[in-house]
């Protein structure tokens, strides 16, 4: 490489360093570094000056609901399918506090039960529950096939540090549902319930970021799935 | 087994790292904690409302959150390396905006989308480039050198658009953009000393 070819690359680096080189450009640029001492070290002289600028910026505040979306995403990722997850095997009405809300929501949400006509239509391909909590919370739970879809309307916002888990009892056992429920801006919000077989009950609570590995307050629903 | 919040809290960024790449939630979730509202501000300052920062912000996260191996020590640390992923995914999505086929129908938008490329470029750098305040380090700049670093760095745009809309020779952006990161680079080594 002579010194007049050399200054071409000297030119090209700030803007490679900035993203402003095209594809094309940036790949010879790479070629080029890859054997070029002289510029790898300009490279590591710069790099903290570009480093710099994102901190340039005026701070703004992330909305809660970014983290708490985020997280629910995340947690889902990270926690293992069905089948190698491990039951819980503590009982749905094991905490003093959580059984009587669970007693007393089932009462309050057996009233506004709706099954067939407008709720349950066993004949078709999926079958629909609806019913509203004592909250006021709506709640319609899908079964498709195997699984099903929660959804939930006219719910509160939540505060920033909270999200809505949801639980099923199946024989017995309370396991978590893996997607967590963040309401949108309408009030509403839906997780995904992969297999239904042998669960008798849903059941959602208000939990930390990121959810908990099992209830720690009270249900604000409560649903009774015909089998 | 994932580590429990206390103790990921204790980590630094660099350690915090593999647990990612494990797939430990708590450890993601303290790195989002130190790091989201640096990242959340930088896509706003770049794609320039709330909604789509907020896009950019959890895409961007989530691809860490996939590919947390991909993390290279030798390169940087982490935060710069985050914000590097934040930056690169505003800016696809201010692309990916720009290059969206025009509409059809004849209304006000359709008559910005049918003016030439150039024109449409020069109004978005405006737009970009009033977005947010410069400051520190770029702020210290001759403007001229402050404005190729914040239309490369910031609009995404590259050194030839630059010229174009500048009417700049490529020469001269170019060497415009050096001489600044210079500057800015020989402010942080005075600062260091």
């Amino acid at each position: 490489m002579n010194g007049i070819d050399h200054t071409q690359w000297s030119e090209d680096l700030a803007a490679y360093m900035l993203g402003a080189l095209s594809a094309d450009e940036a790949e010879e640029f790479e070629r080029h570094l890859d054997g070029c001492e002289r510029c790898q070290g300009e490279v590591r002289w710069f790099e903290p000056a570009v480093h710099t600028l994102p901190e340039t910026v005026e701070r703004q505040q992330p909305p809660p609901r970014l983290r708490a979306a985020l997280m629910a995403e995340v947690r889902a990722d990270a926690r293992p399918q069905r089948g190698s997850e491990k039951r819980r095997s503590w009982s749905w009405f094991s905490r003093p506090a959580i059984a009587f809300a669970v007693l007393f929501l089932a009462v309050a949400v057996a009233a506004g039960y709706e099954i067939g006509k407008g709720g349950s239509d066993g004949g078709g391909p999926s079958r629909s529950v609806v019913s509203t909590s004592e909250h006021g919370i709506q709640v319609k739970m899908v079964r498709e096939g195997d699984g099903g879809t929660l959804h939930l309307a006219n719910l509160h916002q939540l505060p920033p540090d909270k999200v809505l888990e949801a639980w099923v009892r199946r024989e017995g056992n309370v396991e978590a549902v893996p997607a967590l429920l963040v309401p949108d801006r309408k009030g509403e919000a839906e997780t995904t319930i992969a297999d239904m077989s042998g669960v008798d009950t849903v059941m959602v609570t208000e939990e930390p970021q990121g959810g908990s590995e099992e209830p720690t307050s009270p249900a604000i629903v409560t649903m009774s799935v015909p089998q | 087994m994932a580590v429990r919040r206390e103790k990921a809290e204790r980590l630094a960024d660099e350690e915090l790292m593999p647990l990612v790449g494990r797939k430990d939630p708590e450890a993601f979730e303290v790195l989002y904690d130190r790091h989201g509202g640096a990242a959340y501000s930088l896509a706003y300052r770049i794609v320039g409302n709330p909604a789509a920062a907020e896009e950019v912000t959890q895409e961007a996260f989530i691809s860490v959150w996939r590919s947390g191996a991909r993390f290279d020590a030798t390169r940087g640390s982490v935060r710069s390396w985050l914000l590097s992923v934040v930056r690169n995914r505003a800016i696809d999505f201010l692309r990916s905006k720009a290059g969206k086929a025009p509409k059809l129908d004849f209304d006000d938008e359709s008559a910005l989308e049918q003016r030439p490329a150039s024109e449409r470029t020069e109004e978005e750098a405006l737009r970009r480039e009033t977005a947010g305040e410069v400051r520190g380090a770029i702020g210290n700049l001759p403007g001229e050198q402050a404005k190729v670093i914040e239309l490369a760095y910031f609009g995404g745009f590259s050194h030839s658009e630059i010229a174009q809309m500048l009417q700049l020779p490529m020469g001269t952006v170019k060497g415009r953009m050096r001489l600044g990161l210079e500057k800015i680079r020989g402010e942080l080594a005075e600062g260091l000393a």
